[in-house]
């Protein structure tokens, strides 16, 4: 056990520190999830993948610095102290990309991931449908084979990023007469074909980060398919772990946000009140916990001990621990807590998106049953 | 940055889990509860030998020379035991504090059982079976102990009088006794909570009600879950915790209070999740798992409970 930093990891943040000095925009982007903010968060990663920053985990050849996961590490620790802006392609770049190196083919990388890596194709994500939510298994939406196409039919909904994104990955019924698991394929789409419509939802925050999409004999090429036929529930498994385990909330996020309730509660808080410096001291032993426990899994796996169920406990921990951090900015906050626009907006917008993380990328109750049944070994059943 | 523990490190703690599956059973703990000593004698002699008791004595005074970071993992598989008796407060401070002292060889050997008498405690625990009390600068022999009757039979409690006392140090690494044992403690109550969560999964994968083992059911499911994580989420810093201690990092103190913190409330929520998945047998004296509940219920408390390490952590973090 060494916790302090090789000079090589050194190096490497302090060129990550200037890099983004140098260039994070000086005020922050609007929304992603609005059509304006879309299109500069797609300019902003383009500046990303120039610098080679973009996917610094990624193999130099599709636009990586063949970052180690501790290096990873390091560099979000940088980004977000840096208030870079949020990744519009983070389904592509953190989910996809992992998946297609792990099971694409060599043509698939190589036509995917550069443009993944540069942001000139972003992705949404099309898991759920409306009778195939914390059920993912219960998908309907059908992949037909014509010749060398698919044929896709069905509905998605829920899908991050799809009111703008230019290609969505999901997985489509292929096999009717298997069983629930079996007989799914991972397909690859453009959401720009003929019998696709894409019907935007508006978030409880107004914005419109989801989607419904609309597959009405959309044709697609069988070369599209990523893994195996029949075999897209691993596939999809296979990216929904890796999500949930170390990619899709970087402990340094939650650092980030600690650090800026700790100013909060600096500036306005009632510093006798003790109950409430407790809970600000707990939030920042959680996040601090959370980045401590991130990088002995890091550690497990470069010496090859791979995540599995347990990247469950990771996704229930720092979705509640959002939440709280927010609920505690607000309880600071008082009668300002109330104003959707304002000079503390970002904490009333953070506590809404906050709420969001106990529910996407599988609910925390399905995470428990995953966690009962896997970790801990107990029966299965409902 | 590497946060992992070496080969040699999980082999020790391996061995010394083989150890205390044989020679530390439930049935043992509960033999050394009973016959009111709170001590398991062979065991003790089997911990020396296999150098456990002289894991932080350096080389130079016939001890193993580790660090906390080697040491940490056996404190939790200690905890996993429920080992009784005065093994924290022997390996983790007297047997390194006096290491260079006339005690230091029959502490190294075990011939001799030391205790620890912090500050913020009137009681002395496991003073019936110990040769001397080290306090903060002074060592106690000759002392005349009266049971003040613990919850804890693994962790008896007392008051003492009388009795000579001598200077010494009790600083490990430059630590104060009191952080030693919180830190100690901290992945002793990990290795407890591990235990407890183990025992309420196998028991509610037998128990059947409404015709199913009752684990088949999502309420237990959530509750074990829940359990866990608490767990799992006080490891990482408690293993941060030996790391900063043994490096005489500045933060030493910081990170051990936030491992006491997050492991004592950790212990406490498993003893409740599991207690609760037992029903009513985990009401009665007969299960096993008030082994581990009520060393949890001690050790959670004692060396500073979570409130006084959760605000020494926020006079940390929180001040400008």
């Amino acid at each position: 056990m060494d916790l302090n930093e090789t000079s090589e990891e050194s190096a490497f943040r302090a060129e990550a520190r200037a890099w983004l000095e140098a260039n994070v925009p000086a005020s922050p982007l609007p929304s992603f999830d609005t059509e304006e903010g879309f299109a500069q968060h797609r300019v902003w990663e383009k500046k990303l993948y120039d610098g080679r920053w973009s996917a610094v985990s990624w193999p130099v050849e599709y636009g990586g610095r063949d970052a180690d996961y501790i290096k990873w590490l390091i560099f979000e620790e940088e980004y977000y102290r840096a208030g870079a802006p949020g990744r519009v392609n983070q389904n592509g770049i953190f989910l996809l990309g992992p998946t297609i190196m792990e099971v694409g083919t060599e043509e698939q990388k190589a036509k995917f991931l550069p443009s993944m890596a540069s942001s000139e194709i972003v992705w949404g994500q099309a898991w759920s449908e409306p009778n195939a939510g914390s059920d993912l298994a219960g998908i309907r939406s059908k992949a037909t084979r014509d010749g060398d196409d698919w044929i896709l039919n069905g509905q998605k909904i829920w899908a991050s990023r799809a009111v703008w994104a230019d290609w969505c990955f999901g997985i489509f019924r292929t096999d009717p007469t298997a069983d629930r698991h079996r007989g799914l394929t991972f397909i690859l789409c453009p959401l720009d074909l003929p019998g696709i419509t894409v019907r935007p939802i508006a978030q409880l925050d107004g914005d419109t980060g989801f989607a419904e999409i609309f597959f009405d004999d959309v044709r697609v090429p069988v070369a599209n398919t990523l893994g195996e036929e029949n075999k897209g529930w691993n596939v999809a498994m296979a990216t929904a772990g890796f999500e949930r385990g170390v990619s899709l909330r970087s402990p340094a996020r939650f650092s980030e946000a600690v650090n800026r309730l700790i100013h909060l509660w600096r500036t306005y808080a009632d510093p006798t009140d003790t109950a409430l410096s407790d809970a600000v001291t707990d939030v920042w032993m959680q996040a601090e916990g959370y980045r401590l426990h991130t990088y002995q899994t890091v550690t497990g796996m470069l010496e090859g001990r791979p995540i599995g169920a347990e990247a469950s406990l990771n996704k229930i921990f720092w979705s509640e621990m959002d939440v709280r951090i927010h609920e505690i900015a607000l309880q600071i906050l008082g009668p300002e807590a109330e104003r959707m626009e304002g000079p503390f907006e970002r904490w009333v917008d953070g506590f809404l998106f906050s709420l969001s993380g106990p529910i996407y990328a599988g609910t925390n109750e399905i995470q428990r049953n995953i966690i009962a049944d896997r970790v801990l070994q107990l029966p299965k059943g409902m | 940055m590497k946060f992992s523990f070496t080969e040699d490190q999980r082999m020790f703690a391996a061995g010394l889990k083989d150890l205390l599956a044989n020679e530390c059973t439930p049935e043992h703990v509960r033999e050394a509860w009973e016959d009111h000593t709170g001590h398991i004698p062979q065991l003790w002699a089997r911990l020396a030998d296999m150098g456990v008791l002289s894991i932080l004595v350096p080389e130079s005074a016939g001890g193993m020379g580790g660090n906390f970071v080697d040491a940490i993992l056996l404190f939790q598989e200690l905890g996993r035991a429920g080992v009784p008796g005065p093994v924290l407060e022997h390996m983790a401070v007297a047997a390194p504090a006096l290491a260079k002292t006339s005690w230091g060889p029959s502490l190294v050997d075990g011939s001799q059982i030391a205790t620890l008498w912090v500050d913020n405690s009137p009681y002395v625990a496991h003073a019936q079976v110990a040769n001397l009390v080290l306090r903060n600068d002074s060592v106690i022999t000759g002392f005349s102990s009266s049971d003040a009757h613990g919850i804890d039979g693994g962790r008896q409690l007392f008051t003492i009088s009388g009795g000579t006392e001598s200077a010494a140090s009790a600083q490990v690494f430059g630590l104060a006794a009191s952080d030693v044992m919180a830190l100690a403690s901290a992945a002793y109550l990990i290795g407890a909570s591990e235990r407890m969560i183990e025992v309420a999964a196998e028991y509610a994968r037998q128990r059947e009600q409404f015709g199913k083992p009752i684990g088949s059911f999502q309420a237990v499911k959530h509750l074990m879950s829940d359990a866990l994580l608490k767990v799992e989420f006080a490891k990482a810093p408690t293993y941060r915790a030996a790391w900063s201690a043994s490096t005489g990092a500045a933060t030493a103190v910081r990170d051990i209070s936030m491992a006491k913190a997050l492991a004592s409330e950790a212990a406490y929520r498993a003893s409740r999740s599991t207690m609760q998945v037992h029903g009513g047998i985990g009401y009665t004296w007969e299960a096993d798992l008030q082994l581990w509940m009520k060393k949890s219920w001690a050790l959670m408390r004692a060396y500073g409970d979570a409130t006084f390490h959760r605000r020494r952590v926020g006079a940390s973090v929180l001040s400008k």
